[in-house]
């Protein structure tokens, strides 16, 4: 589904990736695992086409979709749920959500899914009137999670859902990502919270220093000794 | 159970945090309506209606101002050579058709000449506004964003002189004006003896805006204008592009401009150099409001007008200017992001 070949990417004269090359297969949950500054979000961000690449390749459903601009990579089914979240802050949860879904023209279709997503999400029904601005840090991340759902997309590039929140929020963002899952959405999560997001994924990369230097099933990741040592404290 | 509490608080402590959260609203609302009795008093039904026919016009150049300013942070300008486009695309094609209705008199056409004259104005301000953010703001956006609201205001104020020198080498320095766009007698409204011209361009205006406000709200397209608005970032991730948003951004504040230029003609002339007092008085409304706000430049259109004619009713007319730009100034010395507020998405971190 996704390929990224020999990727070097990085911000004006500063590079951040290296080479870098991941695959991720139809309905698979990846998980992208690293230290700060690693260049997760660089990764992802790559992807989304927010930011251009330097060389190398990304191919998504067998076509190659290097330096396409974000709103177009957007409209082929990639969902990029970012770290900041992007919401649209002074809008209700119901227009961020109807945004969401800007690529679809129909307007009965947008509003099916918006029913769709409200099942999934019910708390997000309860406040479809509220301005995400005057949200919780849980609550946007749900709004932001069911805003990149809207476009029916096949791939979601989710960054850090983890990031900032209390430790059951975060069971219930990665959750959702199950749901998602479930639905049969192909999912890469880049996470801090290694142990949990060991638990729940098929597979995993470690991205060091703008490098992959492992890959492989998540338990066997969890089991490595470096992992343990540098990640997991044990 | 929460939700009880907030929603049953002491009738008198809610009023009070009702009243600090809305302060300036209220103080805003109570000092106009307060202006608006005063005027009244003094000056009777032709004065507010002098309010409705200027604040419309203000409320719908300003409205442009915050679009421009909200989407795309450009200090914008030109705006006020949009509405000298306007006005000379309005003369130009009023003029014939009413040589034409002079010759053989058609009622269809005299009902409709004025309509057509200002719909080509803003037929033509809204192509004007593609070829130039397409040819001068576009590039630069694409090339950097560094320190990108001085660029852009520069390159506006360049648009500007390029527009009013290039119209008077063209067109020459004269006024062209009409006297008026009906040819018929003025109706008495509340006993007084308004103008046609007056009730069309007020009504004008107000269709205008509230189209505009429609559109932002209620559809689509609005609503991704306005999420661009909002967070870039954000817009380009669901798919929306942001070279069209702007582009049509330009587009729509230029048009309106220019089909206020047009429904005005009859009270300011077309020449090169008439952009600058609408221009002027945009400024004073988005400034007064806060930048970038919307909702706030409809209602800051007809407070400026207000303090305008009231000034003229009680302290002269020479003093139209004067006065609502000190208090301009005074509003920002106290409340430095405008009476309403708006936090303007980039202006601070560039």
């Amino acid at each position: 589904m996704l390929e990224l070949k020999d990727l070097n990417s990085g911000y004006d004269f500063l590079q951040v990736l290296w080479d870098v090359s991941l695959k991720v297969d139809d309905g698979e949950f990846v998980a992208l695992i690293g230290p700060n500054g690693a260049g997760k979000s660089t990764t992802l961000r790559t992807i989304a086409g927010i930011v251009q690449a330097k060389s190398g390749e990304v191919i998504f459903d067998g076509k190659p979709i290097t330096g396409e601009p974000a709103h177009l990579v957007s409209r082929m089914g990639i969902s990029y749920v970012s770290e900041a979240l992007n919401l649209f802050t002074d809008m209700s949860v119901r227009e961020n959500l109807l945004l969401g879904a800007y690529a679809v023209k129909e307007r009965e279709v947008q509003l099916e899914t918006l029913e769709y997503i409200f099942e999934l999400f019910p708390r997000l029904e309860e406040r479809r009137d509220q301005l995400t601005g005057t949200m919780s840090g849980g609550e946007r991340k749900m709004t932001a999670i069911a805003r990149g759902m809207m476009s029916n997309p096949t791939l979601m590039l989710v960054d850090e859902p983890s990031l900032g929140l209390q430790p059951n929020l975060t069971y219930d963002v990665f959750d959702a990502l199950l749901k998602l899952r479930d639905q049969g959405v192909t999912i890469l999560l880049v996470e801090q919270n290694v142990n949990a997001t060991l638990d729940i994924t098929d597979r995993a990369y470690i991205l060091e220093q703008g490098r992959i230097v492992m890959e492989g099933p998540s338990k066997e990741v969890k089991a490595d000794d470096h992992v343990r040592n540098a990640y997991l404290g044990i | 159970m929460a939700k009880e509490q907030i929603a049953a608080p002491k009738t008198q402590e809610g009023f009070t945090t009702w009243l600090k959260d809305n302060l300036p609203v209220v103080i805003v609302s109570v000092f106009s309506l307060a202006l608006l009795i005063a005027v009244y008093i003094k000056g009777g039904p032709p004065q507010i209606f002098n309010i409705l026919v200027t604040g419309g016009m203000w409320s719908l150049l300003a409205t442009g101002l915050a679009l421009v300013f909200g989407v795309m942070n450009i200090p914008h300008f030109a705006h006020g050579e949009s509405f000298m486009v306007g006005a000379f695309v309005g003369y130009f094609v009023f003029n014939p058709l009413n040589q034409i209705l002079f010759e053989n008199p058609n009622p269809l056409l005299k009902v409709t000449a004025p309509i057509l004259a200002i719909l080509a104005a803003g037929a033509v301000g809204a192509v004007l506004g593609v070829i130039i953010e397409r040819i001068i703001f576009a590039p630069l956006r694409h090339r950097t964003k560094q320190g990108w609201v001085m660029n852009a205001f520069l390159l506006t104020v360049g648009i500007s002189f390029v527009l009013t020198n290039g119209t008077t080498l063209v067109l020459g320095p004269n006024f062209r004006g009409i006297p008026r766009f009906y040819d018929v007698d003025a109706v008495e409204l509340a006993g007084a003896f308004i103008a046609v011209d007056r009730i069309m361009a007020t009504a004008i205006a107000l269709v205008t805006i509230a189209l505009l406000w429609f559109f932002l709200r209620q559809t689509r397209t609005g609503r991704a204008i306005r999420a661009v608005s909002q967070d870039e970032t954000g817009a380009q991730l669901v798919g929306i592009n942001l070279d069209f948003i702007h582009t049509l951004t330009f587009s729509l504040a230029t048009a309106t401009a220019a089909i206020s230029g047009a429904s005005l003609l009859f009270m300011f002339q077309a020449y090169p150099t008439v952009g600058v007092t609408p221009l002027y008085f945009s400024w004073y409304v988005v400034m007064l409001v806060g930048l970038g706000n919307i909702a706030g430049a409809i209602v800051g259109g007809f407070i400026v007008a207000l303090l305008q004619s009231s000034t003229q009713l009680f302290i002269g007319l020479s003093w139209q200017s004067v006065v609502p730009t000190v208090v301009m100034i005074l509003v920002l010395v106290m409340a430095p992001s405008g009476l309403f507020g708006s936090e303007v998405k980039g202006v601070q971190e560039q």
